[in-house]
């Protein structure tokens, strides 16, 4: 049946994988199949299953830029079953991969706009490849504001880069941890409360926010405070999935599904049926 | 509808809205099929009209006390039905302050399904052996009537005389129809684990697949979590889609409890049951 | 034309369908009715009501393998299921065949799910009329009806003196026995089953999302999973990984919206954490969101919800409550 059953993953290998935190790897996968490895296309926000056999399959957001190597790249938090099973896998295992699935940033739609970015914990996992999209066409969007928190220092997912993002033109990153440790001289503050006090515009602004659901709340909240509008607000949904297609109808918001008409959606689209945190 | 007891029933529970004393009262109302009764919350004055009782009311609304621990609630309770409120107070689910229980005196339900009456008592009633609730605050009463005093486990007896191979057969036939709708255990007032082993991911107990071998891992476990808990309400078997009869499972190990540790439960809220103590003289079997 | 089947045609020829097809048909079991495999075609159950479970789970399963996991010298192959043999669902009901027909709306499209898609190809309904509507029947007004044979390769409808066959399909067609006779009498006047109105139901559920009607039903509600498996239109499903003794296999088995898992993620967030939030989906899938995709409401009115359910949800009663508070509300 192979590409004619949507629930049979390509098979790949992982190539590397990196210790991000002490709870997140970023896992390095090559698609074995060359044809498949030339045509699996994808956009920032995208998200594909990781299959873990034996243990099962979860969906990630696919954290590498395409094109820009072979190589996809997964930011992975170690927080169930089918996560453990992935942190176990070391260079030469072969894991299964499905996708790419879902609808991604309409970034093209946001030239000329200052970009604000905030993103909690694992959630700046799907914001990685939008930072650096935006990065490298600078010359395509106003200025961008990057706010990234998390509980600790060492929480911090994508360190490594930080430094090439706060040197990049008319960008800002403000990091900002919930507890600091002897070696933070950053904000301790909650993500919420640091846009307050940074107070970007809404002017030809739009705002990017992915996070666990209690910081979404209360950072929309400020958002909408500070002006923002529904249509300017633009979040990812984490929803828990099986199957990516819309058939499994777990992942269903209103009349949406977040596989499939998501995860990208702007405020403005889904309010209605949120249900409150 | 028994208008005696209805009526005491409605009484009481507007003077406990009204005083204030509960945020609302759990009873029955007519079903849908104009027949039967369902589950009622009344929580206004107005909605104590629609309270009712009769031979249909077989629900236990102590289940529905699981999911009201913060607030006040007056609940009609059956006898039988009673004996789970000893299970939960016992099991500091429930804290007695926060319940008002208005017992009736019961003289038997008959089995019912939607737009179904039959006219006989259910199995249970007629070997029924409590007059009144074991605790209540106020008792609707009426008078009792004569209860069939039959021998308790005459079905239980019969399957034990069977061979191990065809019982095996047996359940294996009932089991593989479950199709793990989980009304058994979502009816059940002693079944309130926050994450049922069934669910566990890590360890995994049993898996998704409705089939007979997983069907069994379920159900035998959750007979088993019952064992000296199953106070004999029924209603799982009552819920079953499938018509499993567990009432089978649920009285061969109350069965069981009496011969071994003789003990019931739900007869009183301070005694533990067995399977939630242990004495050092208890032997195990498993020494050597 | 329509066909003539006397009762031993008919049964001849369902043994005669027993040699190239799987025959799915009503059976007695204990007090129910379901749809099981024959070997024989006097096992079936010609004077059923309804079947306990609909025909679904023949396109569905409750439990069915998607893949299993070879590992060779290091090479890992994935060996997808797939369907062996051609079916004949006989005895179903109007109702349930639209049921299958809604099923196919999401499993169907594109991508389509492979194993739905292959069963579904290689399966024959063959439907029978209902005689009479039972009190929780209401088909007519779900787009169906006693005597619909929209969805279905071939419609039986009994008479006093056989079944009256009306053949719908090449597939069905190409099944008919030489021993059915031509008939030019009518067809017998349906039953009428209740009718329940419906048309204002999605405007109303707009404005009910955030209602105290959910928690109050939902006080009632136990959260099991009858009414979605007892349902025809009901397609969640779970899915998991089993590993045995080196045996691995991708398993899905039905799932409901309303087990407090079902939307729980790793990490134990739960967007529907309340037991309001997912009986309110329940309703909100099948009365607004299935219809705002799919054009069609996710109900048949097959009634076997309101017949099973332990503590009487009605679907009738709250299609007939949301209307009115909205009717309440906008006054």
């Amino acid at each position: 049946m192979g590409l004619e059953n949507p629930f049979l993953p390509y098979l790949a290998t992982i190539k590397s994988t990196v210790e991000l935190t002490p709870d997140v790897k970023l896992l390095r996968v090559e698609l074995e199949d060359a044809a498949i490895r030339g045509s699996f296309d994808y956009k920032p926000g995208q998200f594909a299953f990781l299959s873990a056999f034996g243990e099962g399959e979860a969906p990630f957001g696919i954290v590498s830029l395409p094109r820009h190597q072979d190589d996809l790249e997964f930011a992975v938090r170690q927080i169930g079953t089918v996560t453990r099973a992935l942190h176990e896998l070391e260079p030469g295992d072969t894991l299964g991969v499905r996708g790419p699935f879902g609808n991604y940033f309409p970034l093209e739609d946001y030239a000329g706009k200052n970009m604000v970015i905030i993103g909690g914990g694992i959630g700046m996992a799907p914001l990685r490849p939008v930072i650096n999209k935006i990065l490298e066409q600078r010359d395509n969007y106003g200025n961008l504001l990057v706010i990234n928190g998390a509980r600790t220092p060492q929480d911090l997912v994508f360190r490594p880069e930080f430094q090439t993002w706060m040197e990049a033109p008319r960008t800002q990153l403000e990091l900002t941890v919930d507890r600091g440790d002897e070696h933070w001289g950053g904000r301790v503050a909650l993500v919420p409360d640091v846009l307050r006090e940074l107070a970007p515009s809404p002017d030809n602004a739009i705002a990017i926010i992915c996070g666990p659901p209690i910081m979404i709340h209360f950072t929309l909240a400020v958002l909408k405070g500070l002006g923002f509008k529904d249509d300017q607000i633009v979040t990812t949904l984490e929803a828990k999935m099986k199957c990516g297609l819309g058939k499994c109808a777990r992942c269903n918001v209103g009349d949406k599904y977040v596989c499939q008409d998501g995860p990208v959606f702007t405020l403005e689209q889904i309010s209605q049926f949120l249900e409150q945190p | 509808m028994n208008l005696e007891l209805t009526q005491q029933i409605r009484d009481q529970a507007r003077g406990l809205l009204k005083s204030g004393t509960v945020k609302g009262v759990i009873g029955y109302e007519r079903a849908s099929d104009g027949l039967t009764a369902r589950p009622f919350f009344a929580y206004e004055l107005t909605g104590t009209d629609q309270l009712i009782f009769d031979e249909t009311c077989s629900h236990n609304l102590v289940k529905y006390l699981l999911d009201k621990k913060g607030e006040k609630m007056a609940v009609v309770v059956k006898p039988c039905d009673s004996l789970a409120i000893n299970l939960l107070l016992n099991e500091e689910q429930i804290k007695r302050e926060m319940v008002f229980i208005i017992g009736v005196s019961c003289t038997g339900v008959v089995e019912t399904a939607w737009n179904q009456k039959s006219q006989t008592l259910q199995a249970r009633c007629q070997t029924c052996r409590l007059p009144k609730p074991v605790v209540y605050d106020f008792l609707a009463e009426q008078e009792p009537i004569r209860r069939l005093e039959g021998e308790l486990y005459p079905d239980i007896l019969e399957m034990e005389a069977k061979p191990i191979a065809s019982r095996r057969e047996f359940w294996h036939e009932q089991f593989g129809r479950c199709i793990r709708c989980y009304a058994c255990r979502q009816i059940c007032p002693g079944c309130y684990c926050p994450e049922c082993f069934a669910e566990q991911l890590s360890p995994l107990w049993v898996g998704i697949r409705i089939a007979l071998g997983e069907n069994e891992l379920w159900q035998t476990n959750r007979t088993l979590h019952l064992a000296g808990r199953c106070t004999g309400c029924n209603e799982c078997e009552r819920a079953c889609p499938m018509d499993i009869p567990l009432s089978l499972l649920n009285r061969k190990l109350e069965k069981e409890m009496e011969e071994l540790f003789s003990f019931r439960a739900g007869l009183t809220s301070e005694e533990q049951p067995p399977f939630a103590t242990f004495r050092k003289e208890e032997k195990l079997g498993f020494e050597e | 034309m329509n066909l003539l089947a006397s009762k031993d045609n008919l049964i001849r020829w369902l043994d005669l369908l027993l040699h190239e097809h799987v025959v799915i048909a009503p059976v007695r079991v204990q007090g129910l009715t379901l749809f099981q495999p024959i070997s024989k075609a006097e096992e079936v159950d010609l004077d059923f009501d309804n079947t306990t479970l609909p025909p679904k789970g023949w396109f569905l399963p409750p439990t069915e393998t998607l893949f299993s996991v070879q590992r060779n010298d290091g090479q890992t192959k994935l060996v997808p299921a797939m369907v062996e043999r051609d079916a004949l669902i006989f005895g179903v009901r109007p109702c349930d065949a639209r049921g299958i027909a809604l099923m196919d709306k999401p499993l169907l499209q594109e991508p389509s799910d492979a194993l739905y898609r292959e069963r579904h190809a290689r399966t024959v309904l063959v439907g029978l009329s209902c005689r009479q509507a039972r009190p929780e029947c209401f088909c007519t007004s779900m787009g169906s009806a006693p005597n619909d044979a929209s969805y279905v390769d071939i419609l039986l409808t009994e008479i006093e003196v056989g079944y009256i066959v009306q053949v719908t399909s090449k597939k069905g067609k190409m099944l008919l026995p030489e021993s059915f006779t031509e008939y030019e009498g009518v067809l017998p006047t349906p039953p009428e089953p209740r009718a329940v109105p419906i048309k204002d139901v999605m405007p109303a559920m707009k404005g009910l999302f955030d209602d105290t009607y959910w928690e109050r039903l939902a006080d009632r509600c136990l959260h099991c999973s009858i009414c979605a498996y007892v349902c025809p239109t009901c397609y969640c499903f779970d899915v998991r990984d089993y590993s045995d003794r080196g045996n691995i296999e991708r398993v899905r088995s039905w799932e409901s919206c309303q087990s407090s898992g079902f939307t729980r993620i790793a990490g134990g967030y739960n967007p529907r954490a309340t037991k309001g939030s997912r009986l309110k989906q329940r309703f909100y899938h099948k009365l607004l969101y299935f219809p705002e995709q799919f054009q069609d409401i996710a109900c048949v009115g097959c009634g076997r919800c309101i017949k099973a359910c332990p503590v009487n949800i009605d679907i009738r009663e709250i299609i007939d409550d949301l209307q009115q508070l909205e009717a309440k509300s906008g006054a």
